[in-house]
């Protein structure tokens, strides 16, 4: 194993494998059993398993409901853990898995796209779309990543931008299709109840296969876990082994999308947790990463069921595993060996005179916001309307179009501050999970008090936004930020969070219908009093900003050089803490958690030469505002009649620059 | 800043859209939801404009949508400049378009209406709803017309379903292969089951909507009732349920009494209700 996946001493303080798996099982198999007991009474199980006719509607809920539930809580969670040990060695980088490399989302998005389009792709095979959609995501991964080497922070980044932006495209699918809307909701949460045994019987052989086929690499794999001369010197062809490799990974990763959908964290978790339980070797690894796996679904599917209780709605177990696994992965990460370090961003050339870009910028501005107002679509197509037209349409197109500039500023300046607190390239209030934090304080205010107010959501979404970011620098600590570290537990975190959210949608409480506009980052609902409110919060919170500029700049050279140039680093972070949390909070309440804007603007102002740290907020701040305006324009007509929400549309812009912006040679983490 | 409909007319690009004119004692109306599209229709008005008029005529059917009626866009999100310019002088919606009130309210005066209420019958708020419309569209001679036609409807179809007997009906829907929506006693489709007499199987807890989203297993509590299954099926549940073991071993399935319905708007008003009703006796 590289140096990349290596453990620390403290970790070995915990018990062996053997023991952590028992004590996964043995709760999950009382679970299960007292589940079925409930359905049939334990005397008559033999009966029912022999019997093909047997007890009557008990019987068969015993047999073809429950049993192969059980089944596939196992296959689906060795299948997700082997997949995960696989990525992680073969791209030496321990927070590789399925859904952070954007397989499981790629795999999500081709499937909703075959439904609504090609429903015969899907009825002649639906592992076959899963499987081309994952691997068109991990290959776009990888050759964004190419150029640099697929170093593990940069795979990672890159495993970001396109699950994100594959997420953004399935949740436009499914707004332009509402009453597909349960179905793709239930399947993005991951379901797991069964009707027979037919997916388990289409999963077993594949992963016994899959299995197989891991075992027949376990010599190679080792190889790729090493730097690349040392493996090429052994012999070893590097392509094929990798693709062989990956392409196992994928397709495992595939089929249980198909089979099921979207089941987080126990791709990442379970390799983890062998490693942590002092699992060594490729062989003894992929075993065990399997094995826990198994374990650790089948547990979190029998509290699932134990929550559901007989009567109750459905709660999807893939986003119980998110829920379970999240505080597990927090604790672990910090146990995590730290990962390399990544190479210090060096993007673009300095200007020589950045502030003559920022003052241009600022000068074509009202340029822009004038066109983004005439700039329209009706039946007959684009327009653009001038005089009295541009004046009547004012009172509809301005104050979304002020409202989002507000947040996409915003949203640019907490990322930038982000960015420099951590001197982490791949900081973004959306990544960190700053967004979905705002979105969880936003859904409890909606359940406790009946019709909030404007400012008491504020407060919510800031609270959120903070409570996230807070957790976030407790788990990252130890490590020193480091970047690999940093993003797992933002990941992490926002996994945690949208499963909350997303738990209580599936409900189909009615208090959860304006979580859905807000998810997506509609614009269309915001009046003057919200362009006001949010003009006047980025008013208030941006200026003062700019005179931490000598934080800025310190911060991300390293704690010990900081603290050498008489900076005390702990307090100078929550000097920073506090802004970047309200500002994504205030900017998440008004354009939704999905916009890449946080992410993307600092590094289109670096990319423009502004590297200063005043230079680049004050660029990234404008940036932020023009491509949050453009997607709020573009939103209003893209899909006339139907408008596309301008969050999911920044998203949508976003997504596909930054892929450009990882690909080019200079270009990266 | 006002503007007169032609030049608005010519601003939107065509004069069919905005310049419709008008029946006489009849406000031009523009309607965000369903449920109020079809009872407006019912009452025999034409809403200038309506939401998603592709999805209405898929999932809705009935009363059928004439030509001319712009289409807004998502329910969930209408386009309120286009909605501005097709001058309606009254909107109708529903209290999830809350957060676009304030919006709505600037382009016409807005009429709320719930058909889902916490503890309502909603075939019983879809009477009243019925009623308040017909008086705000000046159409309340239709609207009386349209609801003694529903209570002979009932008379007529309770009579029909009859011979059903004391076997309980269970109204569902798939949302895929797995899973279905079972309706309760406070959906439109419960209410409008015990308007007829007929019972309902499904008793379990539902949701503010009146329906619960639960996997075939569960269907497994009410061995006795026939099914009463509401189309479009998703395609995944087209392909499979016939090797579906779990599915093929229900009572009602071995038995033959599951019957596949036309689609049919659960979250509708009377005129769903009408045509449940009237589906429901024809199969």
């Amino acid at each position: 194993m590289g140096e990349a996946v290596a453990l620390n001493p403290s970790a070995l303080r915990l018990s062996r494998p053997a023991l952590l798996l028992g004590a996964l099982l043995l709760p999950a198999a009382l679970l299960c059993a007292s589940r079925l007991a409930e359905t049939l009474p334990v005397a008559l199980w033999w009966a029912a398993l022999l019997e093909q006719e047997g007890e009557g509607m008990a019987g068969a809920v015993f047999r073809h409901a429950l049993l192969p539930r059980a089944a596939m809580a196992l296959l689906c969670g060795a299948a997700l853990a082997l997949s995960g040990a696989i990525l992680q060695q073969v791209l030496r980088n321990p927070i590789a898995s399925p859904l952070t490399l954007g397989i499981s989302s790629g795999a999500q998005l081709a499937l909703g796209a075959a439904m609504l389009w090609a429903p015969s792709l899907i009825a002649l095979s639906r592992e076959a779309v899963a499987l081309a959609g994952g691997a068109i995501a991990l290959l776009l991964v990888a050759a964004l990543s190419w150029r640099r080497g697929l170093a593990p922070a940069a795979v990672v980044l890159a495993g970001l931008v396109v699950s994100l932006t594959a997420s953004a495209l399935a949740s436009a699918l499914v707004l332009m299709n509402g009453e597909y809307l349960t179905s793709l909701l239930i399947w993005g949460a991951g379901s797991l109840a069964q009707a027979g045994w037919d997916p388990a019987l289409a999963l077993l052989p594949r992963l016994a296969l899959a299995g197989a086929a891991a075992a027949l690499l376990r010599r190679p794999l080792v190889l790729l876990g090493l730097d690349d001369a040392s493996a090429k010197s052994l012999g070893l062809s590097l392509g094929l082994s990798r693709a062989v490799a990956l392409g196992v990974a994928v397709w495992l990763a595939a089929a249980v999308v198909a089979e099921v959908g979207v089941i987080g964290f126990v791709g990442l978790g379970a390799p983890a947790l062998a490693r942590l339980t002092g699992v060594r070797g490729m062989g003894r690894m992929m075993a065990w990463s399997a094995a826990f796996g198994a374990a650790l679904l089948w547990l979190a599917d029998g509290f699932v069921q134990l929550a559901q209780g007989v009567r109750g709605d459905l709660l999807p177990t893939g986003a119980a595993t998110a829920v379970l696994g999240a505080p597990i992965l927090l604790w672990l990460i910090p146990r995590l060996g730290a990962g390399r370090p990544a190479s210090n961003p060096a993007m673009g050339t300095a200007l020589l005179r950045p502030w003559l870009l920022v003052v241009l910028l600022a000068a074509i501005s009202p340029a822009l916001i004038w066109l983004g107002l005439a700039l329209g679509r009706g039946i007959q197509g684009w327009w653009l309307a001038a005089g009295a037209e541009w004046m009547e349409l004012l009172p509809w197109r301005g104050p979304r179009l002020a409202a989002a500039m507000a947040a996409g500023a915003m949203l640019a300046a907490s990322g930038t501050l982000l960015q420099r607190m951590t001197g982490n390239p791949m900081a973004g209030p959306e990544v960190l999970g700053l967004g979905a934090g705002a979105g969880f304080g936003l859904t409890l205010l909606l359940i406790l008090v009946p019709a909030p107010g404007k400012v008491a959501q504020l407060l919510a979404t800031g609270g959120g936004a903070a409570l996230a970011l807070a957790v976030l620098l407790l788990v990252a600590r130890r490590g020193g930020l480091a970047p690999g570290r940093l993003v797992l537990a933002g990941v992490s975190l926002a996994a945690f969070f949208h499963a909350l959210v997303a738990g209580f949608q599936a409900t189909g409480d009615p208090r959860a219908v304006p979580l859905l506009g807000w998810i997506t980052g509609s614009t269309s609902r915001l009046g003057p009093d919200d362009a006001q409110l949010a003009c006047l919060l980025a008013v208030v919170l941006l200026p003062p900003l700019f005179f931490a500029g000598r934080l800025l700049a310190l911060l991300p050279l390293g704690d010990g050089v900081a603290s050498g140039l008489g900076l005390r680093p702990g307090a100078a972070r929550l000097g920073l803490v506090i802004p970047a949390a309200l500002l994504a909070g205030a900017a998440t309440l008004i354009v939704g958690p999905l916009s890449f804007v946080g992410l993307m603007a600092p590094h289109l102002a670096r990319m423009l030469g502004l590297r200063a740290p005043l230079a680049q907020l004050a660029g990234a701040i404008l940036l932020g505002a023009l491509v949050m305006g453009s997607a709020d324009v573009l939103g209003r007509g893209l899909a006339f009649p139907f408008q596309l929400p301008a969050g999911l549309v920044a998203a949508l812009i976003g997504g596909p620059y930054l892929m450009v912006l990882l690909a080019r040679r200079d270009g990266g983490a | 800043m006002k503007l007169g409909i032609a030049r608005r007319a010519a601003v939107l690009g065509t004069l069919a859209l905005g310049a419709r004119p008008a029946e006489a004692g009849t406000p031009r109306v523009a309607v965000t939801d369903w449920g109020l599209t079809e009872t407006v229709l019912a009452l025999g008005t034409t809403p200038v404009a309506a939401a998603e008029l592709q999805g209405y005529a898929e999932w809705v059917r009935e009363p059928e949508m004439p030509p001319g009626v712009a289409d807004l866009g998502l329910r969930s999100e209408p386009n309120l400049e286009l909605l501005h310019r097709t001058s309606p002088e009254l909107v109708l919606a529903t209290p999830q378009f809350a957060p676009f009130l304030p919006r709505l309210e600037r382009v016409a005066p807005v009429a709320t209406f719930a058909t889902y209420t916490p503890d309502g019958n909603p075939l019983a708020r879809s009477y009243d709803i019925i009623r308040e419309i017909g008086r705000l569209l000046g159409r309340e001679a239709a609207a009386r017309t349209l609801l003694d036609r529903a209570g002979a409807a009932w008379t007529e179809r309770a009579g029909q379903l009859s011979p059903l007997g004391a076997r309980p009906l269970l109204v569902a829907s798939f949302v895929d292969a797995r899973h279905l929506r079972a309706y309760g006693g406070n959906s439109l489709f419960g209410a409008t089951l015990s308007r007829l007499g007929v019972s309902n199987a499904w008793t379990a807890p539902t949701n503010f909507w009146g329906f619960a989203t639960i996997p075939i297993e569960r269907l497994a509590a009410v061995p006795d009732a026939s099914f009463r299954i509401i189309q479009p099926l998703p395609p995944a549940a087209r392909t499979s349920l016939q090797h579906n073991r779990l599915w093929q071993s229900l009572p009602a399935v071995r038995a033959g009494r599951v019957i596949m319905m036309p689609p049919c708007w659960a979250f509708g008003g009377l005129p769903s209700a009408m045509r449940f009703a009237r589906l429901l006796s024809h199969g």
